[in-house]
């Protein structure tokens, strides 16, 4: 475990924070940490920023979030990484299309490469770290396009060579039934899974064999497509099998 | 070359390197990848009679020496188990650990995944972090004993008895367990971690499992000690990281190892990396198979059996 002091600490909304904490952690943009509350649960995290001073981006769900969003500037921030693959770098045109938090881990990308940035979220409070640039859609057009976010991408998919995706597994998977296989883009999926260990051996993010901690988080579409449970179903905390909503086949 | 088949029981290792319960192995989709990287065999994550989420997180800890956790035996119990392995391709190299607190428990488990088409059960008698459970039925020589020879009348499946080392006399224990076809030694060691600028556990349940390469010499006596009582065949485990950890567990007496932890270390090539360095070292030293310099350092074995 290590820790680092608390830098900066800023509400991005009602529910979403910015922590800045002073590591010279050698990290790349799609890769996380396991954050702890020091007597609490330890929850991964991606890095938001991954330049010094590194920074998370987390909305307040649980209780290691909310414990963490209560600590002030120079207190202790634990925590364990960074883990997981990265991104490819990217070359040509780039977009970045990502649903709820999975903001976090793309904003990493486009503070050190830039692109197209496409923003859903579920109404107007719910955004955060956005740019005047940002693509945004909400699902009940309180800002933006009314849509989900692949509704408002996919007409731009051809504009692209390289396409950046995070956010939650049912979203990942309408994208990736709705897009045109064949396109030319290069297109990268970091995925969201549970994971208790964070390295590679407890086997709770696995996904066909395939660890979302240690082999990704960062797929190509190919790979994800090979996954036979992706999008179908997931695993619960004891390892049983939980079906997505409409994920049955 | 030389031959780095093995045989436990009756059943026939193409080699001796088998992922150890707990590491990767809780879903079908890891333990085929085992199989396919080179492991020989593979123990299934230990499945109880009910569901179970486990400890919060920390459940692990990387230490110096090794790795402390606590999951607490998280697994979606038989029931769900049977469905997700019902039409699994590889049964017969898949060795399904399974725990529980009462004799019947366990025959019930062991029917259970006999029932579709397992033939091979190892008995986490020896999990050092969850109550009621484990290494407590474990050290209940009489329990232990019962266990065995109950799932061995009642079922045809063969038995590995995973046994604790937090023992004082494992030789009491492991004649207790006579009755399996192997041991397998040993489970992690408790233990616990601390945090010092927290002041706070580094496991959520305090108490946990210590495996990794400081455990070794522990395992190592262990298997000589049991060996040279019983004769019996082992699987060795705890600590092995490389084929020399492997080789120095044959020459006291186990016939195959079982590798968890170092896959932190070396991924999933762990398998095909230790076969092949066994393979070389047979070959350098002038042994034609594995079973040459099985238990040869422990010249006093009483009951030799191969």
């Amino acid at each position: 475990m290590q820790h680092s002091r608390i830098i900066e600490l800023n509400k991005e909304n009602k529910d979403v924070f910015t922590l800045k904490f002073d590591s010279s952690m050698a990290a790349s943009p799609g890769q996380f940490i396991m954050i702890w509350a020091p007597g609490g649960k330890e929850i991964p995290m991606s890095l938001s920023n991954t330049s010094y001073p590194p920074t998370i981006t987390f909305r307040t769900f649980g209780e290691t979030t909310k414990t963490i969003a209560k600590l002030k500037v120079g207190d202790r921030f634990f925590y364990r990484g960074p883990y997981g693959n990265s991104y490819p770098v990217p070359t040509g045109r780039v977009a970045y299309v990502a649903g709820g938090t999975g903001l976090a881990s793309v904003n990493a990308m486009v503070l050190k490469y830039g692109g197209d940035v496409y923003v859903g979220a579920r109404t107007k409070e719910d955004l955060f770290l956005l740019r005047n640039d940002f693509k945004i859609a909400t699902d009940d057009g309180s800002a933006g396009f009314k849509g989900t976010v692949i509704d408002l991408f996919l007409p731009h998919v051809n504009d692209y060579d390289y396409i950046f995706v995070c956010g939650p597994e049912p979203m990942v998977k309408t994208m990736l039934d709705r897009i045109d296989r064949k396109i030319k883009a290069k297109v990268y999926i970091s995925l969201e899974r549970l994971m208790k260990c964070g390295v590679g051996i407890c086997d709770s993010c696995s996904i066909n064999g395939v660890r979302v901690c240690k082999d990704g988080t960062v797929f190509s579409m190919e790979e994800v497509l090979s996954l036979s449970e992706f999008g179908v179903y997931k695993r619960n905390e004891a390892g049983k099998i939980e079906f997505f909503v409409n994920g049955k086949r | 070359m030389a031959s780095i088949s093995t045989k436990i029981g009756s059943f026939s290792l193409e080699n001796p390197v088998i992922l150890a319960s707990g590491i990767l192995d809780e879903t079908s989709g890891s333990i085929l990848r085992a199989l396919k990287s080179g492991a020989g065999a593979a123990v299934t994550k230990s499945i109880g009679t009910d569901e179970r989420k486990g400890y919060q997180t920390p459940v692990i800890s990387e230490i110096g020496t090794g790795l402390l956790n606590a999951v607490g035996l998280s697994n979606p119990g038989v029931d769900n188990f049977v469905e997700e392995y019902r039409n699994f391709p590889e049964k017969k190299k898949t060795i399904v650990s399974i725990f529980g607190g009462k004799v019947e428990e366990f025959v019930s488990l062991a029917k259970k995944v006999e029932r579709i088409g397992f033939d091979k059960v190892e008995l986490n008698l020896s999990c050092p972090h969850v109550k009621g459970v484990g290494s407590e039925v474990g050290q209940d020589l009489g329990m232990v004993e019962e266990i065995i020879s109950e799932i061995r009348g009642k079922t045809n499946l063969q038995i590995w008895a995973k046994l604790t080392p937090n023992v004082t006399d494992l030789i009491s224990l492991a004649k207790a367990s006579e009755k399996a076809d192997a041991y397998v030694l040993i489970n992690t060691l408790r233990a616990t971690g601390v945090e010092i600028y927290s002041r706070k556990f580094v496991l959520s349940n305090t108490v946990g499992g210590y495996s990794g390469p400081g455990i070794k010499p522990v395992a190592l006596r262990a298997v000589y000690d049991v060996y040279k009582e019983t004769g019996k065949d082992i699987i060795g485990v705890g600590g092995i990281a490389s084929w020399q950890d492997a080789i120095e567990f044959f020459l006291l007496g186990a016939k195959a190892i079982q590798v968890g932890t170092a896959i932190l270390y070396e991924d999933y090539p762990i398998f095909n990396k230790i076969n092949s360095g066994i393979r070389d070292y047979l070959d350098k030293e002038g042994f034609s198979k594995l079973d040459d310099i099985v238990g040869v350092m422990v010249v006093d074995a009483t009951f030799k059996n191969h």
